[in-house]
């Protein structure tokens, strides 16, 4: 009798000890990623070889690119206004018809150069589309046109870091420049 | 025979009891997935992926969907923010959809979106002012009809969300930005009276707001140009050098007001103290060079 639940207490208390252990797991570390579609890099990488006018282009650490707003920011060297003002005078509306956001993406080195940029083209419900190449190009080409910039610095040091801007277009007109 | 029976049955009970588990268990890891996401720096592969796996886990966590998408709202990627933006207002608008509007506001310029955004999260949650981001729905509304030169919309959410403040906590309780906004839809609309009502409004609360005073210069140096406009033509056409000469000492005591207000501006400007946005720049922002060319301009009015 003795014997007979022994061999039943057993089998009960191996499956109670499953099913407990299955119940409280936690994720592991290589469980902290998605097992479809994972990011293969950090949000804002940009990679050089596959960016545009990353030639020649050095930044200070690899390993440490900032974000432009943090935590000095890193701005245009004539201001807002004077990007606003630079593109705004040059941009011509070609009679494109147009409408969305034309991002450009980039690294500010520490130096204060500009280089890595890659482009982003989104329609106004913020859905991927293509621009009018000639307004695509003019755009580009007039943002790599600002040179200098205050690069950010923190920690007793110039730094380098991740810079955008976005122009809102509407009827090939540009109407905001953000950030 | 009885004791077999026994066993099958507490096995079957065990089986339940941890199928019944399974989802408070996907629960539990999606949430260590969501904390160990925000342990890490905003944006990083390590964040961004366990934010991605934690709505693996559970695609119904709200918030996870919505750190997915801020980094990209940050960085200029705009189709992934909306992408997963959109995930968390789907589930929880109530906790989410003011939140879109205020990004649709500040990063996007789309003012539309947000005032959409801004009505939708109003009527989810009637008798009850949504607060996205510390500010009511009615000062949002109030700046993105601003944006959108829709004076009179812009005016009437900036005076309930006023009232509403002066009545709840008192008027030395409402933000700053609220009178400055109001004032300068008022400006824009034409109203210089009104403006110039709100910014004073403003001024006995905060003295060393620098935008503040560059609209009151600004407003006060129309009443140069205006008196500048009647000595110029007004008086030569009367050809009285009495008049003209009254006019000469009204413009120079106008310029003398205007310009004390603007020095002290550019003096707060400088120390910090004007209005500006973290990440994008905020509606209307001034820069140095705005309160200069102000000044200048001021300078030069004989």
């Amino acid at each position: 009798m003795q014997t007979t639940k022994l061999k039943l207490f057993f089998p009960i208390a191996i499956i109670l000890a499953i099913c407990i252990a299955s119940c409280a797991k936690q994720p592991k570390e290589e469980n902290y990623i998605p097992t479809e579609n994972a990011f293969t890099t950090d949000a804002h990488y940009i990679d050089p070889e596959n960016s545009l006018l990353s030639e020649g282009f050095e930044v200070c650490d690899e390993n440490f690119i900032l974000q432009y707003y943090n935590p000095e920011r890193a701005t245009y060297s004539k201001g807002k206004n004077g990007l606003r003002n630079f593109i705004l005078s040059n941009y011509k509306n070609k009679n494109y018809t147009d409408s969305g956001y034309l991002n450009i993406r980039f690294v500010i080195n520490c130096k204060g150069e500009a280089g890595r940029y890659v482009i982003h083209e989104n329609d106004l419900n913020l859905t991927p589309k293509t621009f009018t190449k000639d307004l695509k190009d003019q755009l580009f080409e007039l943002t790599t046109q600002l040179k200098k910039w205050n690069p950010n610095f923190t920690h007793d040091m110039y730094r380098d870091s991740y810079m955008y801007i976005s122009y809102r277009i509407e009827n090939g007109n540009i109407t905001e420049i953000i950030p | 025979m009885e004791t077999s029976q026994k066993l099958f049955l507490s096995i079957c009970l065990l089986i339940l009891v941890c199928s019944c588990e399974d989802e408070s268990k996907i629960k539990a890891q999606s949430m260590a997935c969501f904390e160990y996401g925000m342990s890490h720096y905003q944006g990083t592969q390590e964040s961004i992926n366990a934010f991605a796996k934690a709505v693996e886990y559970d695609p119904t966590h709200a918030e996870s969907w919505r750190e997915l998408s801020i980094p990209f709202l940050k960085r200029g990627m705009p189709s992934l923010w909306k992408k997963y933006m959109d995930k968390a207002v789907e589930l929880d608008p109530i906790t989410w959809q003011g939140y879109r509007g205020y990004n649709y506001l500040w990063f996007y310029r789309d003012y539309k979106s947000a005032i959409a955004d801004f009505d939708a999260i109003d009527s989810l949650t009637p008798n009850f002012t949504d607060a996205p981001q510390g500010h009511s729905v009615d000062f949002w509304r109030g700046i993105a009809y601003l944006g959108l030169k829709d004076y009179e919309n812009s005016i009437a959410y900036f005076d309930k969300h006023i009232q509403k403040e002066i009545d709840e906590s008192g008027e030395d309780w409402v933000e700053h930005e609220a009178f400055l906004y109001r004032g300068i839809a008022h400006y824009e609309a034409g109203n210089d009276e009104k403006a110039l009502k709100s910014i004073n409004t403003l001024l006995k609360y905060n003295s060393n707001f620098a935008d503040a005073k560059y609209y009151k210069a600004l407003i006060l140096s129309k009443s140069c140009e205006k008196t500048l406009h009647n000595l110029h033509f007004d008086a030569m056409l009367r050809s009285s050098t009495m008049y003209a000469e009254e006019l000469k000492q009204k413009l120079e005591k106008e310029k003398k007001a205007a310009l004390l207000i603007l020095n002290e501006a550019i003096e707060n400007f400088k120390t910090g103290y004007s209005d500006q946005r973290p990440y994008v720049e905020t509606i209307r922002q001034l820069y140095l060079e705005d309160y200069q060319f102000l000044k200048a301009k001021l300078e030069s009015m004989d």
